[in-house]
């Protein structure tokens, strides 16, 4: 027997509810998102594409070894600094470690022939030697997301002799078999990488975004119309704006790089295989030794389980550990479901090698 | 409270999520397929020659014109982004030796000590 008076409950809220979406849509267009990436910070260096922060204290007393954070080179690094209370680099800055980040721009038509070796020979090397400069300590912990986790894998494997003292890989991909999508977007007997990236110089931003759109293709109409439903709900619309402004953020990718990554990891697997090189160097994970953390995501349709369950088996180290949490590609490292599974494990595992 | 499998709305939710993992599945079976990825490729490489073959009769023509190419303004943003970004070492430059002038006078904020312990040493993991 249906339950008349819930009914009539349940259809007067969804008559406010209609009647806050006509309100809150009209502010929706009217205003701008919310600011993110605002936890205070100092450019230490800046060349190109590269960009080197460190973040201002929020801890009377700081562990001895500083954090330096490698972000993906296809996004913004405020996914981890969104807005206060929802910021992985606040949280790491209140638990009392020294936060640098080396975050991308998108790289200017000239630098179109940087390669991997430029991102793992200069790059990183350059931003580990500024931090230790500017923190006065010699050893640094490194925490990579997504493709900044196989650059640190990268940088790691080829300076495995320091400085870095402790790495931390989010979500990050090394058996690229495994990405079967992106396996299929770029199968060698039909994708002409040459003829793209020497047509385009660098691949334009539209192109990834549509790549990583086409992994879900019905998940952006529907998140559409979710958004819709909740915009009568304040935290529901920023949460969405904070996340859709930083997915749409995609960064263009050098063309060198992009080429080199296509078929050195997507068609040859070479990290997997043990047979990278970077420069003419042998970048082998297996020489890694470093205490190392990976945390991946039970739900990621970008890298999924089985393109990073092999990291583990495969580094040098001893002392290496691995969470699976709930959540996706993104949920993982921010938002609601970060801030009470990722960051506290992180924390209690870092803070124990941090002295 | 009405019971969920009677309440539209609850309904609407349902059907929209498996539509989505409807769709998404359909779609992914479809792009990983051998012809999706010949098909798109075919397109791809015909989309970026023709970009190329316009690009470059363009330029030809804004020659003939006396005006100055896209390539040519790119280069000229290139070269004010390099002058930017001198601009940008110099003034950080400037802002570390203010500093260290500030620093030395006992002006600016000192760092905090790097003495901090994890909570199991009995260290402030609290704050």
């Amino acid at each position: 027997m249906p339950d008349i008076a819930g009914m009539g409950d349940r259809i007067q809220t969804e008559v406010q509810r209609a009647i806050q979406r006509s309100i809150k849509g009209v502010e929706y267009f009217a205003s701008s998102g919310p600011a993110l990436g605002s936890t205070p910070k100092d450019i230490i260096h800046s060349k190109g594409t590269m960009n080197l922060y460190h973040y201002r204290p929020l801890s009377d007393e700081i562990y001895r070894i500083p954090i330096l954070i490698v972000m993906a080179t296809t996004n913004r690094g405020y996914i981890l600094d969104m807005v206060p209370g929802q910021s992985f680099i606040e949280f790491l800055l209140k638990k009392g470690f020294d936060v640098y980040m080396l975050d991308w721009s998108a790289p200017r038509p000239d630098e179109k022939s940087l390669r991997m070796e430029d991102y793992v020979l200069g790059f990183i090397p350059d931003c580990v030697r500024r931090v230790q400069e500017d923190s006065g300590e010699t050893d640094v912990n490194v925490i990579g997301y997504c493709f900044g986790g196989v650059l640190s894998l990268l940088y790691a494997s080829i300076f495995h002799d320091g400085p870095m003292k402790n790495l931390v890989c989010f979500t990050t991909p090394i058996d690229f078999r495994e990405m079967k999508l992106f396996q299929n977007f770029s199968d060698r007997r039909y994708f002409n990488v040459d003829q793209l990236v020497d047509s385009v110089g660098n691949v334009p931003p539209e192109m990834i975004l549509s790549s990583f759109e086409m992994l879900r293709p019905a998940s952006r109409a529907v998140s559409q119309i979710q958004l819709w439903e909740n915009i009568w709900n304040d935290e529901y619309v920023k949460s969405y704006r904070m996340f859709d402004r930083w997915a749409q953020d995609t960064l263009p990718l050098a063309g060198e790089y992009f080429r080199q990554t296509t078929k050195d990891l997507m068609w040859d697997n070479k990290l997997y295989n043990g047979t990278m090189t970077v420069g003419g160097r042998p970048a082998d994970i297996s020489r890694i030794t470093v205490p190392i953390f990976h945390a991946v995501a039970e739900h990621d349709h970008i890298v999924p389980y089985e393109a990073a369950k092999h990291l583990i088996s495969k580094i040098g180290s001893t002392d290496k550990t691995e969470v699976i949490l709930k959540g996706g590609h993104v949920s993982l490292v921010a938002g609601a479901n970060a801030i009470k599974r990722l960051w506290p494990k992180l924390d209690s595992w870092l803070s124990e090698r941090s002295t | 409270m009405s019971d969920k499998t009677n309440d539209p709305v609850q309904v609407w939710h349902t059907m929209l999520a498996e539509m989505e993992k409807g769709f998404n599945a359909m779609a992914t079976q479809v792009m990983g397929s051998e012809q999706f990825s010949r098909a798109t490729h075919q397109l791809t490489g015909v989309s970026v020659g023709a970009q190329k073959t316009v690009g470059d009769l363009m330029e030809r023509y804004l020659v003939s014109m006396n005006l100055p190419s896209r390539a040519q303004m790119v280069s000229m943003g290139e070269r004010l982004q390099a002058i930017e970004g001198q601009l940008n070492e110099i003034r950080a430059l400037l802002n570390r030796a203010n500093a260290g002038d500030a620093s030395s006078d006992g002006l600016s904020a000192p760092r905090p000590p790097r003495t901090r312990l994890p909570p199991s040493a009995g260290g402030g993991g609290t704050s």
